[in-house]
């Protein structure tokens, strides 16, 4: 055998080896427990947000919908869940041409000139143009902190979705006079979802100058959307990330794609003294459980105790259910959350499964069109601390 | 004896229109624009029919690429015959072939599955079955049943061409059809049922509250080796089954298994060495998100849920399958001047650059004309959509009109293909188990082990050098 053959037998051997040990190793290897041994130790940050006496919320809406089927419906007719929110031709961007055909602009141009005082005539506008206005409620909440000082500080976590129905609610927990007194400081957007952001004129029908913060992430029509309904005040567009606000109060912005084309979540944390965090949200795209693992790596907090949630916790907001939410309801309990205020996209039988499981599920009043006692519903409140 | 299309993709001769790399860019060209126009018309969100839910339009493309494989890998074109196959003019017979399965498609999943197994056998199969329980709404009724019929899908899409590819067709390689391809639908069918059952079945089964205790085994038993109930993790293996199905039958030209003399050892050393590779690269893409996007966490969701890791790991599989079929479609499956074992090195090192291009290039920018979000883990997202969708057209274009524009169909002579086949047969007779083969093929696997190691140092500073979503 020539040199050159055994130089072409050893290549095609060793190509052929090549291929073996590599394959052999991902085989072996990668899902043994020796692959741990290449995760970095990720210390924790432990970030001084500050510490507050309390926090209270009141729930002002946590019903999105009235009526599932119809929601559903409605984005079955259009296309499914990655369909973009503004073209449902949803209250408040009718245009009068029907399921998955409507358009930010079109549905404007009709209401523009009635925001924000001019709710009540912008809603009739939005009856005549849009598809089921009578399912848009709306997610808000009332955050009320108290300083160690004594001092209360308000704040509005997102601004419903139906005008008429976000109006009801706030003259029904009286945040038209706080609005209007000027008490509440600053309006949170959590997202950029019909159901929490698109009751805006609602808020700026009582305070126009209000100072709003957005997360990184808004699409244009949002951003205009914002201009659009009256706002005069300043817009605060938090990048991702922690974002400490006051002492004891820091807000987390997650940059996440969301169904319904939209981007970017953001969340609160409230470290209580001598108890713990508290996350409230808007809906928790970002799932409950990295909220909680982002806390425990970016946040010093009271007895590093996950003390209470409070929100929507985005597990089965239609109803619907998937394996994979079984893994929350069977790792949730590795938390220890004290206490457990879910509501809106939490769903009703993730609630159920949670009570279940065995969790500390604070219970609701079913009152004002929440439509089960399992959780906080509207008008509830809830306190830590 | 009617041949219909035995054979006809191995005899058949793809002749350029024109030279150089001109053939190879305009059937590319043609190919995304037909890609761009149909993914509008039935998948984009934006789109006519939106079909992108996202499971009515993932179940419709998963099934469609089955329907062509039955019909040119199982059923060798029957009942189209060899001389129209070769004479009819190739957008006239893409148009017909096209058509043809999607009827047969349509059959399939409105007759088989929602009309037959969901209305006699698993309620699971039938939106109107599934919309009978309380508080299950429309959307979501099919939602469900789509689910199921497209992993269904996930797993046909592996067996049906690895009876062709692994067992050569035996025992029926010489019958006729439809006699073979009804056989080896049967069995495939079959063992896609069984595979079904036991990887599928128990996640359809804890689908519902309360878990269906009765009907299927809950909860899962890979709920502690995967760390998830969720039968994404059999997704991730079954996928990578798939892609690498087709890897040993396009790049790898089915290299080292045709080694094997003995039949019988060959087919069963192929068949549960794709399903071994096929596990190596399910394990190595979970721990390389490890790697890259950090320790998974049970019970969140999004990328740092296990099941949606498992999930992605099929969908990193699936951007190795693109390139490879570009390479071997239209590229005549360069190089070919090496040895077999040179030349399957160098593709595959070709599809692993060009795959992991294409992912960063998809999560950068696809969502600036897919209709689509930037973002990884969109948990209604699913990258394997666009690019199976992707994978159908080649087909079409590849399988259905011959490379139509850029090539023509030319039919070989008798002495060609003997030519062909001589060759074939000498490139693998030409690896023997000489010393210095051995001595090679040990020092190449301590080198692979090596690589192994370089590669899951380098991983994570690779990661952290590009910027996925900007």
């Amino acid at each position: 055998m020539s040199d050159n053959m055994k130089r072409r037998d050893f290549l095609k051997g060793a190509t052929t080896g090549v291929g073996l040990g590599m394959l052999g190793a991902m085989g072996i290897y990668s899902y043994s427990p020796l692959r741990k041994q290449h995760f970095p130790e990720v210390a924790r940050k432990m970030t001084d947000i500050g510490v507050c006496k309390s926090v209270n919320v009141t729930n002002i809406s946590e019903t999105s919908w009235f009526e599932n089927a119809t929601l559903m419906g409605d984005i079955k007719g259009a296309g499914g869940l990655l369909v973009n929110q503004y073209d449902y031709n949803w209250p408040p961007f009718g245009n009068g041409k029907g399921l998955g055909k409507g358009s930010y602009d079109d549905g404007m141009a009709k209401i523009k000139h009635l925001l924000p005082d001019k709710i009540d005539e912008a809603w009739q506008v939005c009856v005549e143009n849009c598809v089921h206005p009578e399912n848009a409620g709306g997610y808000a909440a009332l955050i009320d902190v108290e300083e160690m000082s004594g001092k209360h500080r308000k704040f509005l976590l997102d601004s419903g979705w139906g005008y008429a129905w976000t109006d009801e609610c706030f003259k029904r927990e009286g945040i038209d006079k706080m609005l209007a007194n000027r008490e509440i400081e600053a309006l949170f957007f959590s997202h950029e979802h019909f159901d929490h952001f698109w009751g805006l004129p609602v808020t700026l029908k009582y305070d126009p100058t209000i100072t709003i913060y957005i997360p990184e992430g808004f699409y244009p029509e949002g951003l205009q959307y914002i201009k659009d309904s009256g706002h005069k005040g300043k817009v605060v567009t938090v990048p991702k990330g922690l974002n400490p606000h006051i002492p004891g109060m820091a807000t987390y912005v997650f940059g996440i794609p969301i169904i319904c084309r939209v981007y970017g979540e953001q969340s609160m944390y409230f470290n209580v003294k001598d108890k713990g965090l508290v996350s409230v949200t808007g809906c928790c795209h970002q799932g409950i459980i990295r909220f909680a693992e982002t806390a425990y790596n970016e946040i010093k907090y009271e007895n590093d105790n996950f003390y209470g949630i409070y929100g929507g916790l985005h597990i089965s907001p239609f109803d619907d259910w998937d394996p994979k939410y079984d893994d929350l309801v069977i790792s949730l309990k590795n938390y220890g959350f004290e206490q457990i205020g879910c509501n809106h996209c939490t769903g009703v039988l993730c609630a159920k499964k949670f009570v279940a499981a065995g969790y500390n599920v604070i219970e609701g009043t079913a009152q004002h069109r929440s439509k089960d006692k399992v959780y906080l519903g509207n008008g509830d409140k809830i306190s830590f601390g | 004896m009617e041949r219909y299309g035995a054979g006809f993709l191995e005899e058949r001769k793809l002749e350029k229109r024109w030279s150089g790399p001109v053939p190879a860019l305009v059937s590319i060209a043609v190919l995304f624009a037909v890609f761009y126009a149909t993914w509008w018309i039935f998948q984009d969100p934006r789109g006519y029919m939106r079909m992108y839910t996202p499971y009515v339009g993932y179940m419709y493309c998963r099934w469609w690429l089955i329907m062509m494989i039955w019909m040119v890998y199982i059923f060798n074109y029957w009942p189209f015959k060899r001389s129209w196959l070769e004479n009819a003019n190739p957008l006239y017979k893409g148009a017909v072939l096209t058509l043809a399965s999607v009827a047969i498609l349509l059959v399939l999943i409105k007759g088989f599955f929602e009309g037959f197994l969901g209305n006699f056998g698993l309620a699971y199969f039938n939106p109107e079955q599934l919309e009978k329980l309380p508080g299950i709404t429309s959307f979501f009724a099919i939602e469900y049943a789509s689910l199921a019929i497209l992993m269904f899908a996930a797993i046909a899409s592996w067996l049906s061409p690895a009876w062709v590819v692994a067992f050569e067709e035996a025992p029926w390689q010489k019958l006729k059809q439809p006699a073979k391809g009804f056989s080896i639908l049967m069995i495939t069918f079959f063992l896609s049922t069984l595979v079904y059952f036991v990887t599928m079945h128990p996640h359809m089964g804890i689908l519902y509250d309360p878990w269906q205790y009765f009907t299927s085994i809950a909860p899962p038993y890979w709920e502690q080796f995967a760390d998830t109930v969720s039968g994404n993790f059999h997704v991730g293996w079954i996928m990578c089954c798939t892609v690498v199905v087709w890897l040993v039958e396009t790049i790898w030209e089915r290299y080292p298994f045709n080694l094997i003399k003995n039949d019988w050892g060959r087919r069963f050393a192929c068949f549960f060495g794709i399903i071994l590779i096929a596990l190596a690269m399910h394990f190595f893409f979970y721990f390389a998100q490890e790697l890259t996007f950090g320790e998974a966490i049970r019970g969140t969701r999004r990328g740092f849920a296990p099941d949606w890791r498992w999930l992605h790991v099929g969908e990193m599989a699936i951007f190795l399958l693109v390139p490879a079929l570009f390479l071997n479609f239209y590229f005549g499956n360069w190089p070919r001047k090496f040895s077999m074992p040179v030349n399957v090195m160098v593709r595959t090192l070709i599809t692993i650059v060009a795959a992991v291009l294409l992912y960063i290039v998809y999560y950068r920018t696809s969502h600036l004309f897919l209709g689509t979000q930037k973002g990884i883990s969109h948990p209604q997202q699913f990258p394997m959509i666009p690019m199976i969708w992707l994978v159908n057209l080649m087909l079409v274009q590849h399988w259905f009109m011959d490379n139509w524009p850029g090539w023509k169909l030319v039919a070989k002579t008798e002495e060609e293909i003997a030519a062909d086949h001589a060759s074939h047969q000498a490139q693998i007779e030409e690896i023997k188990p000489t010393p210095q083969f051995g001595i090679g093929l040990g020092a190449g696997a301590v080198m692979g082990v090596a690589f192994f190691f370089i590669t899951v140092w380098a991983l994570p500073l690779f990661y952290a050098s590009i910027d996925l979503i900007k």
